[in-house]
């Protein structure tokens, strides 16, 4: 937790004084950075996963990573729409993530929508149900780094792949942009994009995680309905989610793909 | 919970698409290959059907249906480099084909066939090319130098040699040609996630269909040649050849309709996908197009032509359109496959649509001159090859194979 | 008699085979060649690709990298009920802003409409399948009409955008009422 006097001591002083001391490290012991100065690449970003910097080697080691996505409490807003495609760039039209709202009425019908994906979030109620509606939730969907990925099976030229560390990744120098992984993805989390041409996904932010900040997507979310932590911390939240009596389910699990992304109150109308 | 066809306005309401679901990734592209590598493998079986089967009476065409085929299997590579958001890194395939995937064989695959299906041409072919080698000017008499390797030795003992030579190739060019279509089956039985696709019977109803469209194209442009070129038809030939397709035309509906029907009848979880899909966007193309009129239609014309005495010029014409409609037949069934395949979205509650341009990268008038392509080619290579046997060349493939 | 033949019997078979035989060996040695140098070494692909997606540039900071230079309003933020709403939600990543060390632009702050479809987003009652614990909601212009506010006001002038209760409970204070509580 930060220290707030000492940071209204920092603002009372001269603004640019205080900006150049942070960046030449004289407030090296402050709760401000934690950082040594110079390292400009992460333009001052603190880490939000202690100890990741430090990890120099191809895969993660110490920590073992899970995605936890809690239905209960998305609102629907689309921050994690909106910070994704910002950290990405992704071109109109894909979606490395994307929320889906969902609508039933007291007949059993289920209505989905997901207009643009949730980017601008949901500005305009359904009006075109017949019926009264008895409930409604929103479900954010994103890659579900499956334990056995059917598209890194399918790839012919070995473009898509498994890190020891459990995250599937593209090789954006080799993809040939066949398709085949987008026709085998179950959960159609995959897509062709047209600016690199080359196959694309959401990769759970791992550019950002090897440098120890979380997903942009988690780190938006307003509500903690996405989270992402450490099982190998027993007082992570994403431990006790995994290991004591939450109900957790995952998408499709028929398919025999053992998704590594599991959601917290998901219901059955949700495929 | 799903919504029946035809029903209330809560079936509208239900339609959802996975958002990345909307655009269709294979394309006309995606559907012309397996069309064009099924004609390859279809005519190189009806050659195998004499080199290595010997039915007499498929002789005249031995020669003609493997030249068929390479000028169809020159064209084979052209729809995929289309597609490919990188063609320049195809050889990436090669480099460094995937050991799990069913795609990553094409290259071997392709390029071995190939040299079989070029090699075997080049052996069959090797005294009709020394003789006219003799008689060529300077360019064609390079160019047959080269085809016949230099080599203008036609004694018994290098003839004998020959006909190992090409009993070999035609023997393992039959599941050669089995496996560069069967593959392409499994590249779509493969996949779990489409439940179109995923079926083991996928790469033998491609193979059968594959056979049917190999025939079926032999035959038409067998007649069609002869026509323009105002030569008569080996009309034993062409009854055989009637005969041998309805078979294996048989074959094939009965696969692509038992698929369909064991769908239907378990109706497990992914049947009402399927049925939102057949009786929806697909129901013109598949119901009306591929099987109401350009397979039964077929079917009973090829029974008909098969099973009853009939004039020359009627087996003929009718076994040329029979042929015709079969060719549409096979190229509607790789649409429906390929493209009905993707426009059911992942998200079990809805379909997309494909609706291609004229002149889009991998749009309609790509896709034609693509299928002319190897026409082009294949009158190229009958200036090389002489398509028809003379009495002398029959004489010296008399036991070849 | 048999005439005189230049090639002998199998000089074509032994030629087709020499060439299919250096074409495998040309095959494999540039293969070896163009291979990249990291395929394979932990599975079927190019380990250096992992580097490459490690070197992605960042694009989105956290609220605690736009605190280094925007201290006053952070505190605000950080003090107020929308602590968890990220800056760059609203105001677009920090990559866009600041670049080595330096601002090569300003980002831009919402205004008038644009903010009311903002907080509509997450607030809007009308839209259901929000769980009431998460959020509070209110739906327009039934939320003006209550609090006895021209129903053509932007969210934010009776609300601070980055600290949305602070103006509400200073001016409760002045005039002496209590907390709402709905």
């Amino acid at each position: 937790m930060m220290d707030m006097d000492a940071v209204q001591e920092e603002i009372n002083r001269d603004r640019r004084a205080f900006i150049s001391k942070v960046f030449q490290g004289t407030i090296a012991g402050s709760l401000l950075l934690v950082i040594p100065a110079g390292a400009m690449d992460l333009a001052g970003i603190p880490e939000q996963i202690p100890g990741m910097r430090a990890e120099t080697g191809p895969f993660i080691t110490r920590r073992k990573f899970a995605f936890v996505v809690d239905i209960t409490r998305c609102i629907g807003c689309g921050s994690c729409c909106v910070a994704d495609r910002n950290e990405y760039q992704v071109p109109e039209g894909n979606y490395r993530t994307w929320v889906e709202r969902y609508i039933i009425d007291d007949h059993d019908n289920v209505y989905v929508d997901s207009p643009d994906g949730g980017l601008d979030g949901y500005q305009e109620p359904r009006t075109d149900i017949p019926y009264p509606v008895r409930d409604t939730f929103f479900v954010p969907k994103l890659c579900n780094m499956c334990e056995k990925p059917s598209c890194v099976q399918v790839c012919p030229v070995g473009a898509t792949f498994q890190t020891e560390d459990g995250f599937v990744l593209i090789d954006q120098k080799r993809c040939v942009a066949c398709g085949y992984c987008v026709q085998a993805c179950p959960y159609s989390v995959r897509f062709i994009n047209p600016v690199t041409r080359t196959a694309d996904k959401c990769t759970w932010c791992y550019h950002r995680v090897r440098k120890g900040l979380l997903p942009a997507c988690v780190n938006v979310c307003p509500v903690q309905a996405r989270k992402f932590g450490d099982l190998n911390d027993r007082e992570s939240e994403v431990y006790k989610i995994l290991h004591l009596p939450h109900v957790v389910s995952v998408l499709k699990p028929g398919m025999g793909n053992k998704p590594s992304l599991h959601y917290v109150g998901l219901r059955r109308e949700v495929v | 919970m799903s919504p029946e066809h035809g029903a209330t306005v809560a079936e509208a309401l239900t339609r959802y698409i996975f958002p990345n679901d909307l655009h269709v990734h294979w394309s006309l592209m995606i559907v012309l290959y397996p069309y064009i590598t099924g004609i390859v493998a279809g005519a190189f079986i009806v050659s195998s059907l004499y080199h290595v089967f010997h039915i007499r009476a498929l002789k005249p065409i031995s020669r003609y249906s493997l030249i068929f085929a390479l000028a169809f299997l020159a064209c084979a590579t052209l729809p995929l480099l289309n597609h490919l958001g990188h063609p320049e890194r195809a050889l990436n395939m090669m480099l460094t084909p995937s050991p799990t995937s069913a795609m990553a064989g094409f290259g071997y695959i392709y390029s071995a066939y190939g040299i079989v299906l070029s090699l075997e041409i080049l052996f069959i072919y090797r005294p009709t090319l020394v003789a006219l080698k003799k008689e060529a000017t300077d360019v064609m008499s390079a160019v047959y130098t080269v085809l016949t390797i230099g080599s203008d030795n036609l004694s018994p003992r290098a003839l004998a040699l020959d006909r190992k030579v090409i009993a070999f190739l035609a023997g393992i060019g039959i599941p050669m040609a089995c496996t560069l279509h069967g593959y392409v089956g499994f590249i779509f039985g493969g996949v779990k996630a489409n439940p179109l696709w995923a079926t083991p019977l996928m790469p033998v109803i491609f193979l059968l269909s594959a056979c049917v469209s190999g025939i079926a194209g032999i035959i038409l442009s067998y007649v069609l040649i002869k026509k323009f070129a105002g030569e008569s038809v080996d009309m034993e030939c062409i009854r055989t050849c009637i005969k041998f397709l309805w078979g294996f035309f048989i074959l094939d509906f009965v696969f692509e309709m038992l698929e369909l029907f064991s769908h239907a009848y378990m109706a497990t979880h992914h049947w009402h996908t399927l049925r939102e899909l057949l009786w929806g966007p697909l129901f013109g193309s598949y119901w009306i197009a591929q099987v109401g009129i350009f397979s039964v239609i077929p079917f009973f014309m090829l029974g008909w032509l098969s099973l009853f005495r009939l004039s020359d010029a009627t087996v003929r014409i009718w076994g040329a359109v029979a042929s015709f409609m079969i060719l549409v037949q096979v190229l509607l069934m790789r649409w429906n496959v390929v493209i009905g395949g993707q426009l059911m979205s992942k998200s079990e509650r809805g379909v997309t649509y494909y609706h291609p341009g004229w002149f889009e990268k991998e749009g309609i008038l790509p896709s034609i001159i693509i299928m002319l392509l190897p026409l082009v080619i294949l009158y190229v290579l009958s200036r090389i090859f002489p398509l028809w046997q003379t009495e002398d060349t029959a004489a010296g493939e008399e036991s070849a194979g | 008699m048999q005439p005189d033949y230049r090639s002998k019997y199998n000089t074509h078979l032994i030629r087709i085979i020499v060439t299919l035989v250096v074409l495998a060996a040309v095959g494999i040695v540039v293969r070896a060649m163009v291979l990249p140098e990291s395929f394979g070494r932990y599975g079927h692909y190019r380990a250096d690709a992992i580097q490459d997606e490690i070197n992605r540039p960042i694009r989105n900071g956290t609220n605690a990298s736009c605190l280094v230079c925007h201290p006053y309003i952070r505190k605000m933020h950080l003090e107020g009920v929308h602590r968890t709403v990220s800056c760059e939600f609203c105001h677009g990543p920090v990559a866009d802003h600041v670049q080595d060390g330096r601002v090569i632009a300003l980002l831009p702050k919402k205004q008038g409409a644009q903010i009311r479809t903002l907080c509509l987003r997450c607030h809007n009652r009308i839209i259901r399948a929000r769980p009431r614990e998460s959020i509070k909601m209110i739906s327009m212009p039934q939320h003006l009409e209550e609090k006895h506010v021209r129903t053509d006001h932007v969210c934010n002038q009776c609300h601070n955008v980055h600290a949305p209760l602070m103006w509400v409970r200073q001016a409760r204070e002045i005039v002496g009422v209590g907390e709402d509580k709905s």
